[in-house]
């Protein structure tokens, strides 16, 4: 069913062969997917897990012959509802790409692999929920849970599984692995040059077949090439050099669309862009009429039309993909009479310069986004000339690389403008939970916590979703952040390219590479 | 030239290059956020995994400690390992130190081979057309930004006429010199254009400086030929203070160039310290460091050896 859910789309006959030549901008630092600071890319087309999200951001079987669910009887939860237990059934026939069989006890190996103390992964998320792993026979896997988690799909056996074979005893911090990972993928790699280009091959041992009976993958090759520099990108792709880079600049758009040769796909991705105010700040950003103020003021088909009106403008902070997006939150649409009432009321009034006071405390403040980010910067002008006209001052304060991280986290900013991506099953309580590790602003709000520990334990999908869509309701009554506009990912594509599906979640396009086939 | 100064100048270097990394390990600890912030940047990073990371790295001892044990450890020719990559730094710099030489040494060859001779030409032709042209394609040279040069120079080449690749080290599966050669070309030129601008200048100044003392007038008042002046007699003492100059931007041949190779994906060392650098990861940042220190120090060395080679009244005890 998963098959043939993954492989729609392409009925008509495929050609074999042929290489693509993707653009990388970044510079790959390991080929793990689980130490990685990247997400993996090319690490998609040669691991697999057991599940992985689809274009819709519905997770699939892969390595899985299902996805459990209490229904078909694949999650068990203990009687006192407190655990719980995942059975896998495993997919029969399936090689690592160096003819050994894969297992269940690749399965288990993973899980004990990742979650070893002595490994440095980037993400180990997920591996202190599960209390034990039983492999009956070759082709099942239990995983025994210590909590209900229903978050269990978007960690560890989707994100990838390693191979115990060659892996087992190891010291994964330094094995070769981490340049030449062994995966059941449709492709394998056969070289990777360090800052310049990873060449993958077709996977002989690879288990899907098309649904005439062709042995997938139908590329040959496919070359991922580290180009750092966004312009160069954009030459190289129409020089023909490059025929697939995701991320391309919106302004750049326009003009890539009009080359012979080149599509560009908009991809919708999990992502959303937001104002945050920082709780540990100056004290006016603790008062809510302020922060409503801010979100009247803003015109977020403004912010849209500045970078090109690819972004859509949002309300809340749970992306329309999402059954559970509450279309019924607060909402504060484009009103600067009502930001100005609003700043009237609250007893801040225009001083002689124009910018509003109240016992001496001028409405001045700093905002950051991350700097060299076109996008945000672009976005950051629209906030700055909105607030400007309702009496408020914002002077950009952008910050790079590592010393941008440290302010968001620890909270070094008054306000500061930036985007998340999350997973196809995303966890909110790291974000606006008290105790969250992403919420460097100091928002706590103790109803907020209880809503988002209950969507996070429960797999009653009822339940779920009501404590979700409460959430984003007392969210936006709190206004800690408003959510301005999910942007999507502009991916610039040969027109030879067939089947290419573009991916929205942060397991990247690359997940699903086998269909993807060059027209002659 | 002794070889007991050449000694003393070495040992005195050592001093020099712990002050250097003194100063280079206090500035980088000084600097807002830590290697682990990237890891952090992922939403689904534990404190748990940071934790064992830091451990793992040695980030959690003191200062003083980290520094220790760093110096020790790079006296040995342990340069610990990579944060981002958990790759040894000895082998992230060795897989990227080729192709930096390659792209900044041959920058510089080509650069020597056009500046000195455009400068020299350029003061013997003072105030003509041929110097009036060499001044204004300097001034282009020097006020152009690289970028800028590069990126039109791409679309021209690449894109227009299909001439050279416009990026990368080698087309892939190609690894000869030819294919090579034609991906060296273009920031080749990029980078020499910008040096060659500066240079000449530096020299034509130095030559007519020259060109105007005593012993120029008195030889060619004894009837010598003119070429034999500007050349025998002039260009050697000319040299000297564009020794200074070109010895200096020699150190780059080793630490890279930042924004040349960032345009062209160029694999070399240049790119591996701005990775770094964003990634704050220590270890790497700091063998590039010293690397560059390192060359800068043996370049004013090689400087002042250059000038006892080319003037025979300096001498060095």
């Amino acid at each position: 069913m998963g098959t043939v859910i993954l492989l729609s789309g392409m009925a008509m006959a495929q050609q074999r062969g042929g290489t693509l030549t993707v653009g990388l901008g970044y510079d790959i630092d390991t080929l793990n997917v689980y130490s990685t600071g990247y997400l993996g890319d090319v690490q998609a087309a040669v691991v697999e897990g057991l599940l992985a999200p689809d274009s819709k951001a519905r997770y699939v079987p892969v390595l899985a012959t299902r996805v459990p669910t209490i229904q078909n009887g694949g999650i068990k939860v203990a009687p006192d509802g407190k655990s719980m237990v995942v059975t896998y059934t495993l997919r029969p026939g399936v090689k690592w790409s160096d003819g050994q069989p894969f297992t269940s006890a690749d399965v288990k190996f993973t899980w004990e692999a990742v979650k070893n103390p002595k490994f440095i992964a980037e993400s180990k998320d997920g591996t202190d929920d599960i209390s034990s792993i039983d492999t009956p026979n070759p082709l099942t896997v239990v995983v025994n849970y210590k909590r209900v988690a229903p978050d269990f799909a978007s960690t560890l056996f989707t994100f990838g599984i390693l191979p115990k074979h060659t892996l087992d005893g190891k010291d994964l911090n330094t094995d070769t692995y981490n340049q030449q990972p062994l995966g059941t993928g449709p492709f394998k790699v056969t070289e990777y040059r360090k800052g310049q280009y990873v060449i993958l091959d077709r996977n002989p041992f690879y288990w899907r077949k098309d649904s005439s009976g062709v042995q997938l993958p139908y590329l040959d090759r496919m070359v991922f090439k580290i180009i750092p520099d966004s312009n160069t990108m954009v030459t190289q792709l129409k020089s023909g050099e490059v025929q697939l880079a995701y991320g391309v600049p919106y302004s750049q758009v326009p003009q890539l669309d009009s080359q012979p040769g080149l599509q560009i796909v908009k991809n919708a991705v999990l992502s959303w862009q937001h104002l945050d105010f920082n709780f540990k700040g100056p004290a006016p950003l603790r008062d809510l009429n302020v922060r409503k103020a801010f979100a009247y003021a803003i015109n977020k088909a403004t912010v849209s039309r500045a970078l090109g009106g690819y972004p859509t403008p949002i309300d809340t902070v749970v992306v329309p993909v999402f059954s559970y997006s509450n279309k019924l939150v607060p909402k504060y649409p484009y009103d600067p009479a009502k930001a100005r009432q609003l700043l009237d009321a609250a007893g801040y009034k225009p001083g002689p310069d124009g910018i509003r006071v109240k016992d001496g405390q001028r409405l001045s403040f700093n905002i950051m986004v991350q700097a060299g980010r076109s996008t945000d910067e672009d976005a950051e002008q629209v906030i700055i000339a909105s607030l400007k006209a309702i009496g408020v001052e914002l002077k950009p304060d952008n910050k790079s690389g590592v010393a941008f991280r440290d302010a968001r986290y620890k909270g070094g900013y008054d306000l500061f403008y930036s985007g998340w991506i999350t997973a196809a099953d995303p966890t909110y309580s790291v974000f606006f939970g008290s105790k969250g590790v992403n919420n460097g602003q100091g928002y706590s709000n103790p109803k907020v916590d209880a809503l988002l520990n209950t969507a996070e334990s429960t797999l009653d999908a009822t339940a779920r979703g009501k404590a979700l869509r409460d959430f984003q309701t007392l969210l936006m009554q709190d206004l800690p952040s408003i959510p301005v506009t999910s942007n999507p990912s502009m991916i610039a594509v040969t027109d030879k390219l067939g089947g290419f599906v573009p991916n929205p979640t942060n397991m990247t396009n690359f997940v699903n590479t086998s269909g993807w086939y060059l027209k002659k | 030239m002794s070889f007991s100064y050449l000694v003393k100048r070495l040992v005195g270097m050592l001093p020099l290059l712990i002050g250097v990394s003194l100063i280079l390990f206090g500035v980088l600890h000084l600097a807002p956020g830590g290697p682990l912030d990237v890891y952090a940047d992922n939403p689904s990073v534990t404190q748990e995994a940071l934790d064992q990371m830091r451990q793992a790295f040695g980030l959690d001892k003191p200062l003083p400690v980290q520094y220790a044990s760093w110096v020790l450890a790079f006296f040995q020719g342990e340069w610990g390992f990579s944060i981002r990559t958990a790759q040894p730094v000895v082998q992230e710099i060795l897989d990227r130190l080729p192709a930096t030489l390659l792209l900044s040494g041959s920058a510089f060859v080509v650069a020597l081979l056009i500046a000195i001779p455009l400068g020299v030409l350029s003061a013997t032709r003072r105030y003509t057309g041929v110097d009036y042209l060499i001044t204004l394609l300097s001034f282009l040279g020097i006020s152009m930004p690289v970028f800028w040069l590069a990126l039109m120079l791409q679309l021209l080449l690449s894109v227009q006429l299909h001439l050279l690749p416009s990026a990368g080290m080698q087309t892939i599966g190609d690894g000869s010199l030819p294919d090579l050669l034609r991906h060296l070309a273009l920031p080749t030129f990029i980078l020499a254009f910008a040096s060659v601008a500066g240079w000449s200048r530096y020299m034509r100044a130095s030559m007519v400086e020259v060109m105007g003392q005593d012993y120029v007038r008195t030889a060619r008042a004894k009837g010598v030929p003119a070429r034999r002046v500007t050349y025998a007699h002039a260009l050697r003492n000319a040299l000297i203070p564009v020794v200074t100059v070109v010895a200096l931007d020699f150190a780059s041949i080793l630490s890279g160039a930042v924004i040349t190779e960032t345009i062209f994906a160029w694999p070399g060392i240049g790119r591996l310290f701005i990775d770094s650098m964003n990634g704050r990861d220590y270890p790497v940042l700091l063998a590039v460091l010293m690397i560059g220190s390192f060359a800068l120090i043996v370049s004013n060395l090689l400087a002042d050896l250059a000038y006892a080679a080319i003037d025979p009244r300096i001498r060095y005890e």
